[in-house]
């Protein structure tokens, strides 16, 4: 298919997918959406190990899930440990970003490479470590070292997304054309830098958002017991009903999922929002 | 007292000058280009009028105030940047705007505004688009607008045609020197492009290795090289080496040249005689004893450039190019032996390397 087409004919036939094509789409739909399908049918199902389908549907399992003591407080962990994490995210890789990339130009390959090292470190090390060297109150073992631990450990999600954003810009001649007609630095950043990288900051906001809910290995190691959060009493219910934790995932997935409409719904409005101001002007 | 004015401007980066020494004084009104090659310093001076670069020492004064210290956004100077720099996020007529909503001018006034600068751009119909939907040559026209919108006090153009079609920069030079005498608004204009200085310029100054070479209007510049940087760059020009050798005549290698009586020069030194391709004309025979110099050759190369053709004419080993008109000679053909005439007048001295 990379030959380049010869005559006419050739060109009509690229245009519709071969078989094999349709097959190996079809497959990776198939490795997708597979583990996915079948959490949800066993979230729903009484019994499913001797038949291809399941034998029944029953709503028991979320009704379990709901009333699980610890339900609405891990839920609420998480919720905090996501948000706070994608704040603090916000209010130190953003700005780091915009700065490296208008001013410190030689700093970029460097942060480039620190910005690799969490995928490199394995999580359980980066715990131990972590519980190491914070080993005194009131950081030891507490939310809050937690919390800078998932910053460090989804920073390259932050990054990625914001560090191509400005990249597709030229923010210093940006920087400079705003300033030369009696813009401020400030004002700049607010009118010019930050409506052309929304889509970038939204992006790694969702992303930090669904990796650090769905968490496991720091929050357990770090935290544990302490902090329980949504991971955790999945975890916890695979040993004792592997269909409340489907029912478990599913909701997981659900919230995951609801997050991001709202940050993408967020975003839509606040282009919105600025497009007005604009026309009011 | 000129308008803007810059004393022992000088900047170097990391240990090498960029600039040095840099004066000049430009007038009220006028269009001012600054010409040279790459690196040469004309685009950190454009950034240090603008208040982009600090100066490492020297004055800019504008309007018989001191403004080296003055931040950009309070210096009231214009800028329009090679590469447009629109704001992406905003349609053309928010980014006119948004100068004058920075200085808080009241609504009305400031529509009236926009409109009066894309009618002066001829490109009122895009108000509505955004810069991706418009060609490079519309973006630097809105551009342009932008810039002017807020009426600064001086204009800046850092290489704005560059990437640009040749058709389209063309045309948009004669529009950026039509407005620019229209509003009599004190431009400077940075390019590496001769033609265009040459064509657009009230005065050019041309530059190189950070220092100024001349000042001067365009015919100066053209006609009137004070030194070989400025004769090689600026258009084609042939030299010829040798001494002085009496007070109109140079000695060359296998030629006499005569020229202008010749002032400032010793017996003997060694010099340089410059003469523009055009200034030669081209015969078939030997010509006539007389003051003009006539040096014979044979044709190598004929390149055809529409209004002139370029003959590259073999001297006894020297290489000469000469422009000639269709209309004024015959037709040349390779090989074929020639001689080159011109009078004294053409001739430029200049002093040579010893």
């Amino acid at each position: 298919m990379n030959n380049l087409p010869k005559t006419g004919n050739e060109t009509k036939k690229k245009l519709r997918p071969a078989p094999w094509q349709i097959a190996l789409i079809g497959f990776f739909l198939f490795y997708m959406f597979l583990p996915i399908v079948s959490t949800y049918v066993f979230s729903v199902a009484t019994r499913w190990d001797r038949t291809i389908l399941p034998e029944g549907y029953t709503l028991e399992f979320y009704l379990r899930a709901f009333q699980s003591s610890y339900f609405t407080i891990t839920l609420r962990n998480s919720l905090i440990l996501s948000i706070s994490t994608v704040l603090t995210s916000l209010v130190f890789i953003v700005p780091t970003v915009y700065w490296v990339h208008a001013r410190l130009t030689k700093a970029k390959p460097l942060l480039d490479v620190l910005m690799i090292l969490p995928f490199g470190i394995p999580t359980v090390v980066l715990a131990l470590a972590l519980i190491q060297v914070y080993n005194r109150p009131p950081l030891a073992r507490s939310p809050e070292l937690l919390i800078g631990a998932v910053v460090v450990y989804s920073m390259p999600f932050m990054y990625r997304p914001v560090s191509n954003a400005l990249q597709a810009l030229d923010i210093r001649t940006l920087t400079e054309a705003g300033q030369s007609l009696g813009a401020n630095v400030f004002q700049v950043m607010r009118r010019v830098i930050f409506p052309n990288i929304l889509t970038g900051i939204l992006s790694g906001s969702l992303l930090v958002f669904s990796t650090v809910f769905a968490e496991y290995t720091l929050t357990s190691l770090i935290v544990g017991a302490r902090f329980k959060t949504f991971p955790l009493l999945l975890v916890e219910y695979t040993r004792i009903n592997g269909n409340v934790a489907a029912a478990f995932s599913v909701i997981s997935f659900t919230i995951a999922w609801l997050a991001s409409i709202l940050i993408l719904w967020v975003g839509s409005k606040g282009q919105a929002v600025h497009a007005e101001t604009f026309q009011a002007h | 007292m000129a308008y803007l004015d810059l004393k022992d401007v000088s900047k170097s980066f990391g240990g090498v000058a960029a600039v040095k020494d840099f004066n000049l004084e430009i007038e009220k009104g006028s269009l001012v280009s600054f010409l040279g090659p790459s690196g040469c310093g004309k685009t950190t001076t454009l950034r240090m009028i603008a208040g982009f670069e600090q100066l490492d020492s020297g004055t800019i004064r504008l309007d018989d105030a001191d403004i080296t210290t003055v931040q950009p956004n309070r210096r009231d100077i214009g800028m329009v940047f090679q590469a447009y720099a629109l704001f992406p996020n905003m349609t053309v007529r928010e980014n006119i705007a948004f100068g004058l909503e920075m200085k808080k001018t009241p609504k009305k006034v400031s529509e009236k505004r926009v409109n009066q600068v894309l009618d002066m751009v001829r490109l009122q119909d895009t108000a509505k688009r955004f810069p991706h939907q418009l060609s490079g040559g519309q973006q630097q026209r809105i551009a342009l607008a932008r810039a002017l919108a807020v009426q600064p006090r001086v204009l800046l153009l850092d290489e704005p045609l560059s990437a640009l079609d040749a058709e389209v920069r063309l045309v948009l030079r004669g529009e950026i020197r039509r407005i620019q005498s229209e509003l009599a608004i004190t431009t400077v204009y940075v390019t590496h492009d001769q033609e265009e200085a040459l064509s657009i310029s009230d005065k050019v100054v041309v530059m190189n290795k950070g220092i100024i070479e001349q000042v001067g209007s365009p015919e100066q510049i053209y006609r009137a090289p004070q030194t070989r940087f400025v004769a090689t760059f600026i258009g084609t020009a042939n030299q010829f080496h040798g001494k002085v050798s009496g007070k109109d005549s140079i000695d060359c290698s296998n030629v006499r040249l005569f020229t202008e009586p010749l002032k400032g020069f010793m017996d003997g030194q060694s010099v340089v005689v410059l003469v523009r391709p055009e200034n030669i004309q081209v015969q078939a025979e030997q010509p006539g004893a007389g003051r003009w110099n006539a040096i014979p050759g044979i044709v190598e190369t004929i390149t055809f450039h529409g209004a002139v053709t370029r003959l590259g004419v073999n001297a006894s080993g020297q290489r000469v190019v000469a422009d000639i008109t269709v209309a004024n000679n015959k037709p040349v053909s390779l090989n074929q032996k020639v001689w080159l005439q011109f009078p004294p007048n053409v001739c430029q001295v200049m002093a040579g390397e010893e």
